[in-house]
């Protein structure tokens, strides 16, 4: 298990290293010079940033000087805002995204498992009629909408009961992530919620589940034991991949609800064109992400033995 | 057939199975699967139903073990009693489910059939927690002995081990361990050795009759392999197209065949006798299409001597001896060309 | 039971046959196809999507409209609103009001070429201030938008041509105490602003026949707008048409190229195996770690859009260039899955040849998975197209796509909610499409896949 795990590290650092070497030549790729423009004209961010990043020293001696500011945590300054720390903005905006992601993800996952063994139990009936309906919907209508609409909603309900019954917008208790991380845990939900009853249909016709049925085991065993660690499988693979598409979905539910998120910062870095908060913001989200995935690669490991041993 | 013939006759059989009928509704329209099968199984004997794929076989035992999902699969008719008592559509009898419990069962793929995420000891220990309410420890236990049982080395460190760490003979051992735990009086044994190399047939046929004769249970044993039914069967029930064609003793079922697909069974066997080259002789044709299910006999095109009343009128299942019963009209005192290598019983 | 006689058990002849045995056999793709045709929700998916394209291609031929023209008449109006303006002589500026009245009046008609009120002076007033609101007045005394203060008690009249649209407003007249400060007395009165033009301003819109007279007095009717406008009067009709043109195109294009290039390289992959497979797809594994939406933006802006230029092109290549591998690998499964069957090993030892078994055997069998992928992969590309505009990274203005007249119409949510809900709708409608349709050929395709439904 030990090795298993060594062995993910390993490569996972071997990708960020590789998201990290994209990154710059992707930014060095923008026509003129990419960390000097008329932003940053004060003459101390200048003095600052030569020194730092050596722009007068050639492309690949950059290069390096970058990896070795990576390496060490140190991802520049911002432009947009003097003289503050790429790393302060991450550290102080960082944690709201990923409560936000996180509170998504569960939702996303408890919600899907639920709904999708429902509907693989009660094939072809009601319940399973209404949640693929649901469903359909969930992945059919783009999340910026679902988000509008949502704050629509509750703007109704307060009216409607005469008092800020939750929070339109904003960050700083549980009332207000509740619908933002609904909002952005649907789309992710209604996905696993497909993905788990194919998974679900099929082991429930699947042999051993039927050797299991012939043993006389009761059906509410045969969901928890047979059933169940089996049809997750899947969706626990999935998951991984799921958390990268959650956390960038994210912009959009911080940029509707207002929320104070690295997304919105990141999309506003991009719309104001500061280089070094885009440039590090990229390389903390893919490190960030690739760690989840090994993450998940872990747990599911010490669900289906197979993997471990292999 | 045993001296005990007549006893057997005025006492209950432990399984009785009438008049069996399953379809299923599907993508292309409606299958009967099983047209109507009757069969006895009895105390400590082993009875073999034979037939080729599609037969129906499988489905039958199925029907009765509840395990067939109701939609598609629909019962239309029959009975199955278990010592008496109605078990066809209801398997919780006095709150207790007659599966794994009075009746087990192992299957053909013991690779598919068991769960790759639990270990085998607790897949083993299971039956024996929910019928019996054991605890894990003392049900895992146990489990280990059954292994010991089924001749599988090492029953301690195996027992904790995945089936995907197994071979599929002793993956199907285990599974015979797992359907015997809570000694059932019937075990259900579907085509279990299909999977299996010769060899390692060899060795689970021995095991299970080995447990027979230890255990007093009854086998049903479902094949295809008219090798196998010589080996293990003491009754035997031939199965065409979701109806059973000829039941009987095994030697009646071999030495005086009473219905024209047993002899093609038969002819069909390839020998290993040097001395007799010839080619092998396929049943020609195939089976009927079970979507629109023939009016008359199900085997009709395919047979050599089939009669005109053959198309168009399903035979009666007409006795051929003692225990002895066929399902074609040759058997009937009206028919008029029968072939010598067809038995038609103490006839003039 | 009738009577058997002996007729009945005389055998056949040889040449009997009892009954029809099987039902004709149909080859792969028959099959796919009928059960494609029977599954309804994928064949409903199917005629929207071909609407949908005869949409975008046809409509505009049949309603040509420029999506770029402005019609300042009708700005952020809903569909299905009145259309008749009257015709009224040409502005000529307020002297003044020719007679006085008792309380708060209109001067003459309330039109969106002007709204002359007047009024006599407040108890105490100093002055008076003027507000003008959308909605009524209330108990809370919510005058709205302050328009104009006089300080001086002798105007009393007051002309308003701001943003005037057609449409009921509330105007009030607060009178101002010593300190210019608001006191409580007010006057309200309510005007309903009916749309009026001038004859040349009809003239120069095209509301006018040719050879026809018009004069003041009679109505004629303004633009159609099937859909309504959106804030700058843009109908809305024909920026869907266009939109739809933007948005369909990078949905359909970019996951054809993308999938395309992933079946080469997957095949390749696959077909090689051993060392070259191994490198092959660590390299994509890698370009798989890339978080997909941060890099796009990078690359947008490394690529770089020049004013007038739309950035389709940009964003194209973008996703042409970041999502290609799911499908590499998807179809790299597939070739090494199918080299390992039975059927390969048995073409083989006939004697094909590697170019046979590619072009007979593993491509077909690969074709239902790439087909079912590339029908998911539209909506896919279709949302982040959508997503990337709202965030404004998609295509530039004023070239509209359902994206970003999305995240323009979501601003006037709340007031002119057909600016958000026709772009929504159609994106939702179309990515249902394609889902559904990608769904029922997965179906039909393939067995293994099927979602078992």
């Amino acid at each position: 298990m030990m090795w298993f795990i060594g062995k993910r590290l390993v490569q996972g650092l071997i990708t960020v290293w590789f998201i990290a070497t994209a990154t710059f030549f992707a930014m060095h790729n923008v026509p003129g010079d990419p960390l000097l423009n008329d932003r940053a004209t004060t003459a101390i961010i200048r003095a600052n940033l030569e020194a730092k990043y050596g722009l007068d020293k050639p492309v690949t001696t950059q290069y390096f000087i970058y990896l070795n500011n990576i390496a060490h945590g140190d991802f520049g300054i911002s432009f947009a805002q003097e003289n503050r720390e790429v790393n302060d903005i991450i550290r102080e905006h960082f944690p709201v995204s990923a409560i936000l992601g996180i509170l998504a993800v569960v939702i996303a996952a408890v919600g899907g498992i639920l709904w999708g063994s429902l509907t693989a139990l009660y094939r072809n009936r009601l319940p399973d009629y209404i949640i693929m309906f649901l469903v359909i919907l969930g992945i059919s209508v783009p999340s910026f909408v679902v988000a509008a609409l949502s704050q629509l909603g509750i703007v109704t309900i307060n009216s409607l009961l005469g008092r800020t019954f939750l929070p339109v917008a904003g960050w700083g208790t549980i009332s207000h992530m509740l619908v933002p991380a609904l909002v952005l845990g649907l789309t992710t939900m209604a996905y696993l919620t497909r993905l788990m009853r194919s998974s679900m249909l099929e082991i429930v016709n699947s042999d051993f589940v039927r050797t299991a049925k012939s043993k006389g085991v009761p059906p509410a065993r045969i969901f928890a034991r047979h059933q169940l660690r089996n049809a997750v499988l899947p969706v626990i693979t999935v998951l991984g991949p799921s958390i990268a598409a959650i956390t960038t979905g994210g912009f959009v539910v911080e940029i509707v609800f207002a929320i104070p998120g690295l997304g919105r910062f990141f999309v506003e870095a991009v719309q104001q064109l500061d280089y070094t908060v885009i440039m590090g913001t990229t390389v903390f989200y893919g490190a960030f992400l690739v760690f989840m995935v090994i993450l998940v690669d872990v747990i599911y490991g010490f669900i289906d033995p197979r993997v471990r041993m292999n | 057939m045993t001296t005990a013939a007549t006893d057997l006759q005025h006492t209950p059989s432990l399984l009785e199975l009438e008049d069996l009928a399953v379809e299923f509704s599907t993508y292309g329209g409606i299958v009967q699967a099983v047209r109507g099968v009757s069969f006895a199984v009895e105390r400590g004997k082993t009875m073999a139903i034979v037939g080729e794929s599609g037969c129906g076989k499988s489905v039958t035992v199925q029907a009765m073990m509840g395990l067939i999902p109701m939609p598609p699969g629909r019962i239309t008719s029959g009975s199955a009693r278990l010592n008496g008592v109605e078990i066809l559509g209801r398997n919780i009898i006095n709150g207790k489910d007659i599966r794994g419990s009075q009746i087990g069962m192992i299957f053909q793929d013991p690779m598919t059939s068991l769960n790759p995420t639990m270990t085998i000891g607790d897949q083993i220990a299971e039956p024996l927690q929910v019928h019996r309410g054991y605890s894990h420890k003392r049900a895992f236990a146990e489990a280990i002995e059954l292994l010991s049982i089924t001749k599988i080395p090492e029953a301690a460190k195996r027992a904790r081990q995945y089936p995907f760490e197994f071979s599929g003979g002793m993956l199907q051992r285990a599974m015979i361990a797992m359907a015997i735990a809570c000694k059932p009086s019937i075990l259900i044994a579907d085509e279990p050795t299909t999977a299996l190399d010769v060899t390692i047939q060899a060795q689970i046929l021995d095991l299970l009759q080995d447990l027979q004769k230890e255990t007093g249970m009854a086998i049903i044993l479902i094949t295809h392999d008219l090798g196998v039914v010589a080996r293990m069967a003491d009754d035997v029930a031939v199965m065409y197209a979701g109806k059973v064609v000829e039941h009987g003793g095994v030697d009646d079922i071999f030495y005086r065949s009473a219905h024209p697909y047993t002899l093609g069974l038969k002819l069909a066997m390839p020998t290993n006798d040097p001395s007799k080259q010839h080619k092998l002789n396929p049943i020609q044709g195939s089976p009927p299409d079970l979507f629109a299910p023939p009016i008359g006999c199900g085997y009709c095109p395919r047979c050599p001597y089939s009669m005109k009343i053959c198309d168009v009128k399903d035979p009666d299942i007409l006795p051929v001896g003692e225990m002895h019963e066929s399902r074609c009209w040759l058997q009937h005192p009206q028919a008029i060309t029968v072939p010598d290598e067809l038995y038609c019983g103490e006839k003039a | 039971m009738s009577k058997l006689t002996a007729a009945d058990f005389a055998p056949h002849s040889n040449e009997h046959h009892c009954h029809a045995l099987s039902r004709p056999s149909l080859s792969y793709w028959q099959d796919a196809w009928i059960r494609l045709k029977s599954n309804k929700r994928a064949l409903a998916s199917g005629c929207l999507i071909i609407g949908l394209l005869i949409f975008t291609l046809l409509g505009p031929l049949l309603w040509s409209v420029n999506s770029s023209e402005q019609d300042l008449d009708q700005l952020s109006t809903p569909p299905g609103s009145a259309r008749s303006a009257l015709i009224i002589p040409d502005y000529e500026p307020w002297a003044g009001p020719t007679t006085t009245v008792t309380e708060l009046e209109l001067a003459g008609s309330a039109t969106t070429q002007s709204v002359r009120l007047q009024w006599t002076s407040l108890p105490e007033a100093n002055g008076h201030r003027i507000y003008r609101n959308l909605y009524p007045v209330g108990e809370e005394k919510a005058y709205g938008i302050p328009m104009a203060e006089f300080f001086d008690n002798n105007t009393l009249y007051f002309e308003d041509r701001l943003n005037l649209s057609p449409g009921i407003y509330y105007y009030s007249v607060v009178a101002l105490g010593n300190n210019r400060r608001p006191t409580t007395e007010a006057a309200t009165i309510r005007v309903d602003v009916l749309r009026a033009t001038t004859v040349d301003e009809a003239i120069a819109q095209g509301l006018v026949e040719e050879g026809e007279e018009i004069a003041v007095g009679d109505t004629v009717n303004t633009a159609l707008h099937p859909l309504g406008t959106d804030y700058l009067g843009r109908d809305m009709l024909a920026r869907l048409m266009e939109g739809a043109r933007v948005s369909l195109f990078i949905g359909i294009f970019a996951p054809l190229l993308y999938v395309l290039m992933g079946v080469v390289y997957g095949s390749i992959a696959g077909f090689m195996g051993g060392k070259v497979d191994q490198l092959m797809m660590r390299f994509a594994d890698f370009v798989v770690a890339l978080p997909f939406l941060l890099f796009m933006i990078l690359f947008k802006i490394s690529f770089g859009i020049g004013p007038g230029e739309s950035g389709i092109f940009p964003m194209l290549m973008a996703m042409v260039v970041l999502l290609w591998p799911a499908t590499a690998r998807l179809v790299r499964g597939q070739i090494m899955q199918i080299r390992e069957q039975g059927y390969v090993e048995a073409s083989k030892l006939l004697g094909a040849k590697s170019s046979y078994l590619i072009l007979r055997h593993m491509l077909p069998n690969t074709l239902g998975v790439v087909l079912v992928t590339l029908t998911f992969e539209i909506p896919r590309a279709i949302f982040t197209e959508a997503f990337l505009s709202f965030i404004g990274m998609g295509v530039a203005p004023p070239t509209p796509s359902w994206g970003s007249m999305s995240n323009e119409g979501i601003k006037t949510m709340l007031n002119t909610p057909h600016e958000l809900i026709f772009p929504a709708l159609l994106i939702s409608i179309t990515v249902l499409a394609f889902n559904l349709l990608g769904d029922g050929l997965r179906d039909a395709l393939d067995a293994r896949m099927r979602n078992t439904e």
